[in-house]
C-alpha cells in the first residue's frame, strides 16, 4: 500500500512539474512575441493592398503591402517564418457560413490567384527566419498585416517580400 | 489462513468436460480480441511505416492531398532540381523521384479481375523509396512491371498468378511480371510498377501525380514548402511523406474506432460468457464451499481460491490463443481501399489480448464465487 502510495505521489509531482514548465514555455513564447524586433508599433503610412502591389511593384523595390493572412488551408510554412497574405478585397467565408477553414478563400479561388503574395521575413544576411511565424510574430490567419520590405518579383508575375517588418492591425481587420 | 493452490488446480482436473468447455470459450473470446486489436495494429504499422521523414511530396494543390487525383506538370522535378539545392544528390544524380500514380482495374491471366495500385516510375525511385527492395527477378524494361509482396492481396488473386514470367493487363496493355519487391511493410508492398514512360503512354497522359524527393541531412523540407508557395503559378503543394501517411491515417480513423468498439463487445460477450460458465460451475460446489467455511476458512480465502481457478483457466486460454494466433493469423495479408497489409500480432496485441483473458478469469469469477458465499452455511451444506 505504501508503494502504491508513494508512486502516485511521484506521479502527481512529475505531472504538476510538466503543468509548471508548460505554463513557463508558454510565457517565453509571449515575451519573444512581443519583444520582436520585427513588429512595428505603429501602422505605416502609404501601404498598398496585395493586388495593387502584384501590379506595380518592380524587382528589388521597397514595399510596404497590406493583406490579410491566407490564401490556402496552411497559409503558414511550418518551420520558417513565412506565410501568404491576400488582398483585403477578395472576401472569405462569413462565420455564419460555418466554414471551418475560412482563409482558404475556398469560394474564390481564381480571385485569390491575381491577389497573393508571400511574405518571408528574412535575417540580415537575406536569409529566411528559421522560426515558425505564429511563435514569431503575433499573427494567426486572417490577421490583416501591413507589410515592409523588399519585392521579390518573377517573370511569372509572383510577388514575394522578404519583409523586415510588421504591423498587426488590431481585431484581426 | 488461504487454501493451496493444489486445490484450485485439483478442481479443474475433477470437472474435465465443464473445464474443456470454459476453456473453449474463454480461448475463442481472447482469440477474437487478439485478430482485432492484430487489425488495427497493422493497419497503423502499414500507414506509419509507410512514411520517411526526410521525404517531401510536391503534387497539385488543387487535389486536396489526394495523390490520386493530382496531376502537375512533367517538367516540375526538372524545375525543383535546377531551384532548390537540398535534395540528396549522389555520384551526379539527384535523388528526386517523377511519379505517375493511379488505381485502374488489373487483370490477371486467369481472367480475374480487380483494382490495382499502379505507379509509374523511374530508376531514381529506389533512391527516395528507400525501404523498397527488390527481392526476385529484374527492374522492369520496357513493357514490364514489378509486383509487391501484398499485390496478390489487394488484387484478390493466388500468389501463382503473379509470379515472374506471368502477365498481367491493365490500361488496355498486357505487361510481363519481371520481379517483385517488399518494403518493410510499407504502402508500396500492394502496389505494381512499372516504368514512367510506359505507363504516361499507356494511359495516354504526359503529366506526373507527384514528385518525391529526398532531402539532404541539413536541409528543411520548407524551403520546398515556400517554393511552392512563392510559386502560385504552378499550383504545387508540399507535404512530408510522414505527414501524408499522418492524414491517411486520421482517414482511417472511423474505421479504428469501430474496431477498438469490437474489441469492447467481443470483451463484454466473453465476460458475460465466462459469468455464465463460472455460476454454473460454482452452484454445483455449494456444499463443497459450506464445508470448507464450517472446517474453519474464511469467505476471502474461498473467495481468492475460486479466483485462482478462473484466472488459471483463462492464463491457459490465452496462452493457447496466443499460440494460435501466432501460427495462424500473423502476416495474414487483409485487403483495404488503399492497398493491402498484414495482420500484426506483436508484443502489444499480445498484451492486450491476455490482459483482456487474465481480466476475464478475475471478472468471470467474482460474482458467482460472491453469490455462493453469501449463503447461510446451514442452508448451503442442505442445498442439492
Amino acid at each position: 500500500m505504501r508503494f502504491i502510495i508513494s508512486s502516485i505521489a511521484v506521479v502527481l509531482a512529475f505531472t504538476s512539474a510538466g503543468c509548471q514548465s508548460s505554463t513557463n514555455q508558454s510565457s517565453v513564447v509571449d515575451q519573444q512575441t512581443s519583444n520582436t524586433s520585427f513588429v512595428m508599433a505603429t501602422e505605416p503610412a502609404g501601404a498598398v493592398p496585395v493586388g495593387d502591389a502584384r501590379g506595380a511593384s518592380n524587382d528589388g523595390e521597397e514595399v510596404i503591402v497590406l493583406g490579410v493572412i491566407g490564401g490556402s488551408t496552411k497559409p503558414f510554412v511550418e518551420g520558417m517564418a513565412a506565410f501568404t497574405i491576400v488582398d483585403p478585397k477578395v472576401p472569405y467565408c462569413a462565420d455564419e457560413e460555418g466554414c471551418p477553414t475560412p482563409w482558404d478563400y475556398c469560394c474564390e479561388v481564381n480571385a485569390v490567384k491575381q491577389n497573393i503574395a508571400t511574405v518571408k521575413f528574412v535575417d540580415e544576411t537575406g536569409k529566411p527566419i528559421a522560426k515558425e511565424a505564429r511563435e514569431l510574430l503575433p499573427v494567426k490567419e486572417l490577421s490583416t498585416v501591413v507589410v515592409k520590405g523588399t519585392a521579390e518579383r518573377d517573370e511569372q508575375g509572383n510577388l514575394t517580400i522578404a519583409a523586415s517588418h510588421i504591423f498587426v492591425r488590431a481585431g484581426g481587420n | 489462513m488461504l487454501l493451496p493452490i493444489e486445490y484450485g488446480v485439483r478442481n479443474l482436473a475433477r470437472r474435465p468436460v465443464r473445464t474443456a468447455l470454459t476453456l473453449f470459450a474463454l480461448a475463442t473470446v481472447v482469440l477474437l480480441v487478439l485478430i482485432v486489436v492484430g487489425f488495427i495494429q497493422g493497419l497503423e504499422r502499414s500507414l506509419a511505416d509507410s512514411g520517411d521523414p526526410k521525404v517531401v511530396l510536391v503534387y497539385s494543390v488543387n487535389s486536396e492531398t489526394n495523390i490520386e487525383n493530382s496531376s502537375i506538370a512533367a517538367r516540375t522535378p526538372a524545375l525543383l532540381t535546377a531551384s532548390l539545392h537540398g535534395t540528396v544528390k549522389r555520384f551526379g544524380i539527384t535523388h528526386v523521384s517523377p511519379e505517375l500514380y493511379l488505381g485502374t482495374r488489373v487483370t490477371s491471366e486467369a481472367g480475374d479481375g480487380g483494382l490495382g495500385l499502379v505507379r509509374g516510375v523511374t530508376t531514381t525511385a529506389p533512391l527516395v523509396r528507400r525501404t523498397v527492395r527488390l527481392m526476385d527477378g529484374n527492374w522492369p524494361a520496357a513493357g514490364e512491371v514489378i509486383v509487391g509482396r501484398l499485390v496478390a492481396a489487394k488484387l484478390g488473386y493466388k500468389e501463382p498468378s503473379l509470379a515472374i514470367g506471368k502477365s498481367i493487363e491493365f490500361e488496355g496493355r498486357r505487361w510481363l511480371i519481371s520481379g517483385r519487391f517488399v518494403a518493410d511493410g510499407a504502402a508500396y508492398e500492394s502496389e505494381i510498377w512499372c516504368r514512367l514512360e510506359d505507363f504516361q503512354t499507356a494511359t495516354r497522359r504526359q503529366d506526373l501525380s507527384l514528385v518525391a524527393m529526398l532531402l539532404a541531412p541539413n536541409s528543411s523540407p520548407a524551403e520546398l514548402e515556400l517554393f511552392c508557395k512563392q510559386r502560385v503559378d504552378l499550383e504545387l503543394g508540399a507535404m512530408r511523406e510522414t505527414d501524408y501517411y499522418a492524414s491517411l491515417q486520421q482517414h482511417y480513423r472511423p474505421v479504428r474506432l469501430l474496431a477498438w468498439l469490437v474489441v469492447g463487445l467481443v470483451s463484454a460477450a466473453g465476460v458475460f460468457a465466462g459469468l455464465n460458465m463460472m455460476y454454473g460451475a460454482v452452484a454445483g460446489r455449494v456444499r463443497e464451499l459450506a464445508t470448507l467455511r464450517t472446517i474453519g476458512y474464511r469467505r476471502r480465502a474461498i473467495l481468492f481460491s475460486l479466483i485462482q481457478e478462473g484466472v488459471l483457466l483463462a492464463a491457459a486460454s490465452s496462452l493457447l490463443s496466443g499460440a494460435i494466433a501466432l501460427a495462424l493469423f500473423n502476416g495474414l495479408a487483409v485487403r483495404f481501399t488503399m492497398g493491402a497489409f498484414t495482420l500484426r500480432i506483436d508484443s502489444v496485441t499480445i498484451l492486450i489480448g491476455c490482459g483482456v483473458g487474465l481480466l476475464l478469469g478475475v471478472v468471470g469469477a467474482v460474482p458467482p464465487a460472491l453469490k455462493a458465499l453469501r449463503t447461510e452455511i446451514a442452508v448451503a451444506l442442505k442445498a442439492i
